[in-house]
């Protein structure tokens, strides 16, 4: 069970303090696996470095189990937007890594990493170097030493955002199996709304500046969901409708004052013909 | 070419010798084993200092980069020490060991120090802040995070720090020996100066070369090699 209450951060920069989160209160589950959704700038990552513990709140409090967060640990293993694997060691060392530093054996370790390898069917490339796999085996592998590690949270910070949509479905099948095989608690951020929903038992929509929780829906869908499900479609249609307002928001602020996006989802252009050739 | 010059006669033998007199000289240098025992001699010396220099960059490199205010306080002076050329040691050296071996092993360890401490505090440095927090979440602190991550992530830097130590201490070792000789390579130079032996003094600055080039090309050449081949950098 993880737990932030009243959680705030503020970052100073030169140009003064920026209130990147405000009053989050979040519980999650054991087991469960949660989406953060919201436009860019909202506060997701922050949310995900502060339960990693790479990052301390301004306010509030953060706890797991109980016990307040203060540093990162091996119990809250993160994957990040790139695979950030180690290019100066094999595949199979990488997915060792946090074995070795937690002193587990050699041949133990070798198995173990082995095992989740075989997972993400990457163990005919265990001894090869990084650079010798395309993206998405690189982010296979930093998904299997994340699953390597046994923690019973996993926080994935846009793992597939710089994938191509083929690679990421494939790996959305992956997790969908890989998170019912291992039963682990996932937070799971992205700003791709479709994701979240086909992955998560909750989506939680945050609104931007200052960052906080606007909505959360809960997604009470059959395993496994595809995109072109219906009930996917139509949550997602949901999520969509209230996120632009949002979307909206932050472009005004980072573009200028005079951005408004269209009020039609239907773009009519003089030359098109719908429907005229029925 | 060289060949013909000399044969033409515009400078007299002992201004500018032929090809064939270097070479039977330095023939002649290996058969009587002065100058093998004259290239042992300067491969001892080298080998210390620059072990000695290796350690004492690498400790300090890491030392400085451990404290932000080391960092401040040390690495302008650093620099400083790098730009003056290690020859310039020589005269302090000799105050303090004497005349001798130990003033030349000092000059050669003072000259590649710095480049090697300047590498290690430049390739540290500049490791991607993103591998320190997969170390960290993967549980790694302290000296684990320094020899599993940090250390590792700046060695190519590391390396070519190294190179140029190298190259810096090579240097200083031959200017030691020249300005307090007693055996070594730079010694028999000095000695053919003496003697006006230009076949001599030209025969033992193709060794100083060809010693440069083959422990450059064959040691740390194929060590950047396989590092650079293991990252992946020789694709481009």
């Amino acid at each position: 069970m993880l737990k932030l209450r009243g959680a705030g951060k503020i970052y100073s920069t030169n140009n003064g303090k920026i209130k990147a989160l405000e009053n989050i209160n979040l519980t999650v589950a054991r087991g469960e696996f949660l989406s953060l959704v919201g436009p860019s700038g909202c506060g997701k990552t922050t949310i995900l470095n502060i339960i990693a513990g790479l990052e301390k709140v301004s306010s509030g409090k953060v706890y797991k189990e109980g016990k307040e967060i203060t540093g990162a640990g091996p119990d809250r293993i993160v994957m990040f937007q790139e695979p950030a694997l180690f290019p100066w060691l094999r595949v199979i060392e990488n997915v060792e890594y946090g074995l070795k530093i937690a002193g587990v054996s050699k041949k133990e370790r070798r198995e173990r990493a082995m095992h989740y390898l075989k997972m993400v069917h990457l163990a005919r490339f265990a001894y090869h170097f990084i650079h010798e796999l395309s993206g998405g085996m690189r982010q296979r592998v930093a998904l299997s030493r994340a699953l390597a590690m046994d923690s019973d949270i996993l926080l994935m910070d846009e793992p597939f955002a710089a994938l191509d949509s083929q690679t990421r479905s494939i790996l959305h099948t992956e997790l969908q199996q890989i998170w019912c095989a291992t039963k682990k608690t996932i937070i799971f951020v992205t700003h791709n709304v479709e994701e979240a929903v086909l992955l998560a038992d909750r989506v939680v929509v945050m609104a931007a500046d200052p960052g906080r929780i606007k909505k959360e829906y809960r997604i009470n869908l059959a395993r496994p969901r595809a995109p072109e499900h219906a009930g996917v479609i139509r949550i997602v249609n949901q999520i969509m409708k209230e996120l632009k307002e949002e979307v909206e928001k932050v472009a005004r602020a980072e573009y200028d004052s005079g951005w408004s996006l269209q009020k039609t989802t239907f773009l009519l252009s003089p030359d098109s013909n719908v429907g005229g050739n029925i | 070419m060289w060949e013909v010059i000399f044969r033409t006669g515009i400078w007299p033998d002992f201004l500018f010798p032929s090809p064939l007199g270097v070479f039977q000289n330095v023939l002649e240098g290996f058969q009587d084993r002065s100058f093998i025992i004259a290239i042992g001699a300067s491969m001892k010396r080298i080998l210390l200092g620059y072990s000695i220099s290796v350690v004492l960059g690498l400790s300090l490199g890491l030392l400085i980069v451990a404290s932000k205010y080391l960092d401040e306080v040390l690495s302008p002076l650093l620099l400083g020490f790098q730009t003056l050329p290690s020859i310039c040691w020589l005269p302090l050296a000799i105050l303090w060991f004497g005349i001798g071996e130990d003033s030349i092993i000092f000059v050669v360890a003072v000259g590649s120090t710095f480049s090697i401490a300047m590498a290690t505090l430049g390739g540290v440095k500049n490791v991607p802040p993103i591998y320190m927090r997969v170390a960290r979440t993967m549980g790694a602190k302290g000296i684990k995070a320094y020899t599993t991550v940090i250390i590792p992530a700046a060695f190519p830097t590391i390396i070519t720090g190294m190179k140029q130590g190298w190259s810096f201490a090579w240097r200083a070792l031959m200017a030691g020996e020249l300005l307090s000789p007693k055996d070594g390579l730079g010694y028999i130079l000095t000695l053919g100066r003496d003697l006006h032996d230009m076949n001599q003094v030209v025969g033992v600055m193709i060794i100083i070369i060809i010693i440069g080039l083959v422990i450059d090309k064959f040691i740390f050449g194929k060590v950047e090699y396989s590092i650079r081949q293991r990252w992946g950098l020789n694709r481009a």
